[in-house]
């Protein structure tokens, strides 16, 4: 069954689940008819640079054509079907040798046009290699949707950030990334662009002494309404993880952060943790938190979550103005370092600086 | 097999897993229908609006699809038509033991009943099968107007208070089981207690399943007036069969403005009940309400205890525990709705899973858009003791309001080994330090219980620890 004829025959998301609670299919749906996949998809822009615009190292390429479907989740077959059924001719894949290493951060660049828009990215980064690599998706068009699959090489070290500049419209951004033995993955997100944005990341530790580290920095301004789920599996001994997502709320905006984590039978030695925070900026903003926890394995170091809400601490302002900065620049001061937590974590202080100044003007924005 | 034979084999550890011959007065036969929800209302002699009530909601039952979430698996196994929706074991409620049948009296007696309400209770009702057969309340209380009555009397004898309150916290389309509830109640407590009055010792119903396939449906309704407060205390058990029976309560809470209302619940029901109760409280200005919700038994429990913080500086409390062993699953939590400004609410839940049980919490915070500076705190902690089991947890937090402080946190962790080689170093055994470190671990819960709940739990608890190691 070729994935149109399986979007077509799939059940319609219940919203029992978490997953479609607060943004179901419908409002995801580049139409809002869900029985309809439109056909005119365009293809968007995609290039591999460097940060700093130098030349690429040698033994990294990306390249169109076939990308790997393997390891995406069968359970969510509504979005996996319908994002195969539209990226047909949009099929990207990076692949990375085995013991590259980049001292500078290679950039995946989307641009998108048009009403609909989407692509498929796959992953094939090799054994020992060492990377920190940013897809950022810019653009003008109503509607992309983004496929995002692959694996690590055993051993690597990765950082994998996925920005979000989208000037408006939709985003529907599914993700499912492997993590084999000894391998280390760092997986960010910010998020500032797009109305409305619909993320399912799924990450699973399958062999021994995977290591995975989830960050998100959220900026969520005026009528936004930004929902991420992120599920992640310990589906093998000695384990570790850790997620730590905050966002920001101004406007009338919303912010969904639903996270799944699943330590199965037999995965003993698992470290995880999860961790929500949401800062509430403005009377009509909306944060929305659902943590879950699902854990079948007695001998585990330690599972946990936790997920805290609350507007920007008085007494910090107090601090600050007492150090003569304006409530607003106190207010901005706050918010910017709130959202840093996360995303100076997220790799080296060359790509930090380049997150940095990426988001300078939105973070702005959210103060004023 | 027998009857006996087959129940003593099944009955194991569990106390309470005995069953008395059916000497019933009135039986109807299992299945549910219009008509029977009719007969109900019919053989009650209940007004005419009750009737119109029940019948709806058993409309509703009937459309209403069952829910999608939690254990859909053991859900889809319960079959409606194999229960037996009412029961009368007896032609009148006693006010007095010695009005009780002898095998019921016994039966109470066993399970230390009218020795706790000589002690330590300003009143009790006794549920067996479908209604009371026992309710008595202190004189010195009924004389300062409180009221308290099994649900029957309660709508006879105050009708328009049942009237006014009955449904307008837990409405009939609330969920699933709470339409079948209100189509079929039978029994419960009816408690209303005036402006000021402090009920000091607390009131206590026992609910006792004892025929196969039963059905229990009752429902309370607690009305605290401005300023009183009570504290309720529920216990419930049922023999132990191959089949399984069904337990499905409503409880509303109504604690207006300034008062406070504790309902504690120590369920040990056998492992053959489905245990799918919906518990919900409407706490007006500055009253409080808590609930003390203990689940040691039943095969299935679902009960999320509710508490809606209507009024300016209502507080809620939910302390809850679960133990899950072999065959059960707990799916308890809390939710908590702050509406008005200057709420708070503290929900704990402590769980424990062990030879394959499950413990899962559930949980819904929500701080609505004009609810200023509200407060929230959720603390989770599970332990799984064995490789069979398993430990969920599954908080929903929305806040709507830039001014609330919310915080939840959830742990899943084994006991510890140094835990274990501390107490075993100081002269315990591995199952005496297990059975310590547990008790421990509930602790929080034990200390807010009557002081015989306490103990009988530390008991139960430590029996159910033995041989869960080596």
């Amino acid at each position: 069954m070729d994935a149109s004829s399986q979007y077509l025959s799939a059940d319609y998301p219940d919203r029992a689940d978490h997953l479609w609670r607060y943004t179901p299919w419908k409002k995801i749906h580049p139409t809002g008819d869900i029985s309809d996949i439109p056909s005119d998809f365009s293809i968007p822009e995609v290039s591999l640079k460097t940060i700093d615009g130098s030349t690429l190292p040698p033994g990294i390429s990306l390249d169109r054509g076939d990308a790997d479907s393997e390891g995406l989740p069968d359970e969510e077959k509504i979005t996996k079907s319908f994002l195969e059924a539209v990226t047909g001719d949009s099929k990207f894949t990076l692949t990375v040798a085995p013991k590259f290493k980049s001292e500078v951060p290679i950039i995946i660049e989307i641009s998108t046009s048009g009403t609909f828009c989407s692509a498929h990215v796959c992953l094939d980064i090799g054994k020992l290699a060492e990377l920190e690599l940013v897809t950022v998706v810019r653009g003008t068009c109503k509607w992309f949707g983004m496929l995002r699959t692959g694996s690590t090489g055993e051993g690597a070290i990765t950082s994998d950030v996925v920005v979000n500049r989208l000037e408006h419209g939709k985003l529907l951004r599914v993700e499912s990334i492997s993590i084999p033995r000894n391998s280390q993955f760092k997986a960010g997100t910010v998020s500032s662009g797009s109305t409305v944005t619909k993320a399912d990341l799924r990450y699973r530790m399958f062999q021994p002494g995977g290591n995975l580290n989830v960050l998100g920095s959220i900026l969520s301004a005026k009528e936004m309404s930004l929902d991420h789920h992120i599920e992640i599996y310990h589906d093998s001994p000695e384990t570790f993880s850790r997620l730590d997502w905050n966002s920001a709320c101004g406007g009338s905006s919303r912010t969904v952060g639903t996270g799944m984590l699943r330590v199965s039978k037999g995965s003993n030695g698992a470290d995880a943790a999860q961790l929500f925070q949401n800062l509430l900026l403005s009377r009509d903003a909306q944060a929305d938190s659902i943590p879950e926890l699902e854990v079948s394995e007695h001998d585990v170091v330690g599972c946990g979550h936790g997920t805290a809400s609350g507007p920007v601490d008085e007494d910090q302002m107090f601090y600050l103005a007492s150090r003569g900065l304006s409530p607003n620049e106190s207010k901005s001061t706050l918010i910017a370092a709130f959202l840093n937590s996360t995303l100076s974590e997220m790799g080296g202080e060359r790509m930090h600086g380049w997150l940095v100044s990426e988001l300078d003007s939105d973070l702005t924005e959210l103060g004023d | 097999m027998s009857d006996d034979s087959e129940a003593r084999e099944a009955v194991g550890d569990y106390k309470a897993g005995w069953h008395d011959p059916e000497n019933a007065t009135i039986r109807f036969d299992f299945g549910l229908s219009e008509k029977v929800v009719r007969d109900i209302s019919e053989l009650k002699q209940e007004p005419e609006w009750m009737t119109d009530i029940r019948v709806k909601a058993y409309r509703h039952f009937i459309e209403r699809p069952m829910p999608t979430w939690g254990n859909t698996e053991e859900l889809m196994e319960i079959d409606f038509d194999k229960v037996c929706y009412f029961l009368r074991s007896s032609d009148e409620t006693g006010s007095s033991w010695d009005d009780v049948p002898d095998d019921i009296r016994n039966t109470f007696d066993r399970l230390g009943i009218p020795e706790a309400e000589q002690k330590w209770l300003s009143g009790v009702t006794a549920q067996y099968e479908s209604e009371t057969v026992y309710h008595s309340i202190r004189e010195d209380l009924e004389k300062q107007g409180v009221i308290f009555l099994d649900m029957d009397s309660g709508l006879k004898e105050h009708e328009d208070i049942v009237k006014k309150y009955f449904g307008s916290v837990i409405p009939y389309s609330d969920n699933k089981f709470s339409a079948l509830n209100t189509a079929v109640w039978s029994g419960g407590s009816f408690i209303y207690v005036p402006k000021g009055v402090h009920v000091e010792m607390p009131v206590q119903a026992y609910f006792r399943i004892n025929a196969k396939n039963m059905g229990q449906f009752e429902r309370t309704l607690i009305i605290a007036d401005e300023g009183s407060s009570i504290h309720y205390v529920e216990g419930c058990t049922a023999p132990t069969y191959s089949t399984d029976s069904l337990h499905s309560a409503v409880v509303e809470l109504l604690a207006l403005p300034g008062a406070h209302i504790r309902y504690t619940t120590v369920q040990n029901w056998s492992n053959n009940v489905y245990n799918l109760v919906t518990k919900r409280g409407v706490a007006h200005e500055n009253a409080k309400i808590e609930w003390v919700d203990g689940n040691i038994g039943s095969k299935l429990t679902m009960k999320y205890p509710a508490v809606i913080l209507k009024g300016e500086g209502a507080h809620a409390e939910v302390i809850s525990v679960a133990y899950a062993g072999n065959g059960q699953h707990q799916d308890a939590g809390a939710k908590v709705h702050h509406m008005a400004s200057n709420t708070t609410s503290n929900i704990l839940s402590k769980s424990i899973s062990k030879d394959g049980g499950r413990g899962s919490y559930r949980g819904m915070a929500k701080i609505m858009p004009k609810a200023e500076n509200c407060r929230l705190n959720i603390v989770c902690d599970a332990l799984i003791l064995d490789e069979e089991s398993r430990q969920d947890t599954y908080p929903t937090m929305e806040v709507g309001n830039p001014t609330a402080h919310c915080e939840h946190e959830a742990s899943v962790s084994k006991v510890g080994d140094e835990q274990l080689f501390y107490l075993m170093s100081r002269g315990h055994t591995e199952a005496e330090a297990l059975g310590m470190i547990v008790n421990g671990f509930f602790e929080p819960f034990t200390r807010e219980l009557p002081m015989e709940y306490a103990v009988e739990l530390n008991k139960l608890m430590s029996l159910e620890m033995e041989g869960s190691i080596g």
